[in-house]
């Protein structure tokens, strides 16, 4: 293995790592990323299998303590009411996210301003914007122009069919006045730019084996792969070293696919491992300088831990919904509670999704994200014929404030198939999260009703999805402050001038979307920010 | 692995998991061969095989021969066993809703199709224009719903 010191060393081949790597490609910089997974080939997706439910509790779960691969790494949740969930191979945690591609809204960047909470962000929408565009050029995103939740922008497919279960909903949502709209995805409607589109297969979780959704394996990888960018898989990255008089970064410590330590040099060094593994890393990279964990002289590494938490409310129609026909996770979007209503006793708000459903396996076993099997005997028999195949269901997706008892910190105990020391999410839910979730649930089921739902099926308890922690957000924030962010405005670290953070670790809130199509567009704001700057780069 | 009789006896266990469904031609699991599908569902539980094994021993512990019992009483069995046994319970649970939906042929009986998903999917068709206008008509009436800042 050849380790000659590169220009650019970027550490995840995810979602963020190949925008910013695309992002860089013109400056002709020697790019290297570092991936701890595999290539996969699209062949080898379970979706292709006789038995394909089966592999979403084993080889393809989400859940790395599920999967228990040697690329994954073990993260222990015992102090959380939400598990973090990834996967680990090029295109990252794309390989298995299912596609749904809200964008975050203006007020987002600006809660301390308008609702007195959290932080505003450096940045604003505006800025975002046309990046925000580029990426959906790029990736190939299907939507419907004109939303009136939004700025104005145009997606350049037309919308995937929402399908009987979408337009049911929809009827709904007029019938209460309130707003939807077809769900912005990164998913082919039609043929694009030599990919395939979407077959409405609806296991977008075990890897597309189509290639229609807009996993980076699919979008942004053959391209910088074809344009020289190296990229070295089985990789994982132990620590990123520093120069103890300089305290700039040097390079990058990894155990390489033939089980040895292997030094990396690098000018730049781009962390892009996810709301989880960045803080993780940097928690690992510890030294004199920098005994807390590299960058981290804000003590924020770690710290303000985001998710979406989440709750669904289902309803049993008179017809077949056919629910599992189309992408998993999309269909309509409802952001009418999204924006603060003071009179409804908690800040900022909540998406109310339709996804369609699941599998009957799935179903069964007590629907995606959760794990709580539906009963055994007749009653079975009862669900399975006459609840399962009616059924349409939303997910309240909520808001979650930065909170700093929520983090990640390292496990004294448990560690990776390379010894490296394993994160530990300490992570409890807020009380404004807990309020938004309750009116979500109410809203749901007055939608559902004015739908036509013949019964309601709720939880009735405040216990959100279990494993459904797919969105990592905030745990080595922006901010103008470095006594209180680790990252400035365009991504770079306050403490070490020639490193920089792209992925949702970097987010000051977690608005109440799904994060990707922002962290997308977010990395490429700072690779575009580091050409803008690239003069006085390190000042 | 297990005797004939703890064969019969699982079978009959099964059977009361996923109950048949005669009148629409849907087959219990235990009918189905779902017992088949345990041994080699390690992937899915730490030790299927000893899960199992321990309910089928205490299912014999509390009356030897299952099989005789009414169909209540077997209920009423299990039910106890599964509050006393609950981690292996939950397993056999898990473990037979896994056997017996992953099946290509219990899919179409619940409107799926058997197909692998991928490479045919389904058909379904873009909503028109003219249908989507009509559908989005009142949200557009209705105006912007994001906050200006
Ligand atoms: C099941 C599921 C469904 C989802 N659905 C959606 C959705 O519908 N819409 C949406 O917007 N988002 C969704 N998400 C979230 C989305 O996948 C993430 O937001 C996005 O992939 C994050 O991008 P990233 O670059 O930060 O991290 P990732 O894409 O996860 O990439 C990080 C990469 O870094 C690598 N890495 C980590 N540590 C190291 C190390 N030490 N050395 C080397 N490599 C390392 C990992 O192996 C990984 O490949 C979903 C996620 C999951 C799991
Ligand atoms: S539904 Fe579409 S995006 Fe999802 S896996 Fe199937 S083909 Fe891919």
């Amino acid at each position: 293995m050849k380790n000659e010191p590169v220009d650019v060393l970027i550490v995840g081949a995810g979602a963020s790592g190949a925008a910013i790597a695309w992002s860089l490609l013109e400056t002709r910089m020697r790019i290297l990323c570092l991936e701890q997974g595999p290539h996969l080939a699209d062949k080898d997706f379970p979706s292709r299998d006789d038995d394909y439910e089966l592999s979403r509790y084993g080889k393809f779960s989400c859940d790395p303590n599920v999967r228990g691969l040697k690329q994954d790494y073990p993260i222990n949740a015992d102090d959380s009411c939400i598990m973090p969930v990834n996967f680990n191979a090029v295109g990252g945690s794309t390989i298995n996210f299912l596609g749904h591609w809200p964008r975050m809204k203006p007020s987002d960047f600006k809660t301390k301003t308008l609702d007195g909470v959290a932080d505003d962000w450096p940045v604003d929408y505006a800025t975002l914007s046309p990046f925000y565009d580029m990426n959906d050029q790029t990736t190939g995103v299907s939507g419907l122009a004109c939303n009136p939740a939004y700025p104005k922008y145009s997606p350049p497919l037309p919308p995937i069919p929402i399908g009987k279960l979408g337009q049911t909903l929809a009827k709904g949502f007029n019938e209460m006045g309130w707003h939807w709209w077809p769900s912005d995805v990164s998913i082919l409607s039609e043929d694009y730019d030599g990919r395939q589109k979407c077959v409405n297969a609806g296991t977008c979780d075990l890897g597309c084996a189509a290639g229609a959704k807009g996993g980076t394996n699919f979008t942004y990888w053959p391209m910088l792969e074809n344009a020289g960018v190296e990229l070295r898989t089985e990789c994982r990255v132990r620590e990123i070293m520093v120069d103890q008089d300089t305290g700039m970064a040097t390079g990058v410590i990894y155990h390489g696919p033939d089980g040895q330590v292997h030094e990396q040099k690098a000018e730049l060094v781009i962390v892009a491992c996810n709301g989880v593994g960045t803080p993780r890393l940097l928690l690992n990279s510890k030294s004199k300088m920098f005994p807390d964990g590299l960058a981290n002289r804000s003590g924020m590494v770690g710290k303000n831990l985001m998710f979406h938490p989440l709750t669904g409310v289902t309803g049993v129609f008179d017809e077949p919904m056919k629910g599992h026909e189309g992408p998993m996770a999309c269909s309509i979007l409802s952001q009418e509670f999204y924006e603060t209503d003071a009179t409804r006793g908690f800040v900022r708000g909540y998406g109310l999704h339709s996804g369609r459903s699941t599998t009957p396996m799935t179903y069964a076993l007590g629907g995606f994200g959760i794990d709580s099997p539906i009963p055994w005997g007749d009653e079975h028999r009862d669900v399975m014929d006459n609840v399962y195949p009616y059924i349409a269901g939303l997910t309240v997706v909520a808001e979650d404030l930065p909170e700093e008892h929520n983090c990640v910190t390292l496990d004294p105990n448990l560690s990776d198939s390379d010894g490296i020391p394993a994160p530990k999410i300490t992570y409890r839910l807020g009380e404004n999260s807990r309020k938004i979730l309750k009116h979500g649930e109410e809203r749901a089921k007055e939608i559902l009703l004015a739908a036509g739902a013949k019964k309601i099926l709720s939880k009735g308890n405040d216990i959100v999805w279990w494993r459904a922690g797919w969105h990592q957000m905030g745990t080595c924030r922006m901010g103008d402050d470095p006594n209180g962010s680790v990252v400035n405005g365009w991504g770079r670290s306050h403490d070490v001038k020639n490193l920089f953070i792209v992925d949702g670790s970097i987010f000051v809130t977690a608005g109440a979307v799904n994060p990707t199509s922002t962290i997308q567009a977010l990395a490429l704001y700072v690779g575009d920010s580091i050409k803008t700057n690239i003069e006085t780069l390190f000042d | 692995m297990w005797t004939d009789k703890q064969n019969q006896t699982l079978i009959l266990i099964l059977d009361e998991l996923i109950p048949a469904n005669e009148k629409a031609g849907v087959p219990a699991a235990g009918a189905l061969g779902v017992a088949d599908f345990f041994p080699a569902a390690t992937p899915y539980a730490p030790d299927p095989v000893q899960s199992i094994t321990g309910i089928l021993k205490a299912v014999d512990d509390k009356i030897p021969d299952f099989a005789k019992l009414p169909r209540a009483e077997k209920i009423a069995l299990l039910k106890d066993v599964e509050t006393r046994h609950a981690a292996d319970f939950a397993t056999l649970v898990r473990l037979t809703y896994m056997g017996y939906y992953s099946r290509s042929d219990v899919r179409p009986m619940f409107g799926v199709g058997p197909h692998p998903v991928q490479p045919k999917g389904y058909d379904v068709a873009r909503e028109s224009n003219e249908l989507m206008d009509s559908l989005t008509a009142p949200v557009r009436a209705r105006g912007q719903v994001f906050r200006d800042v």
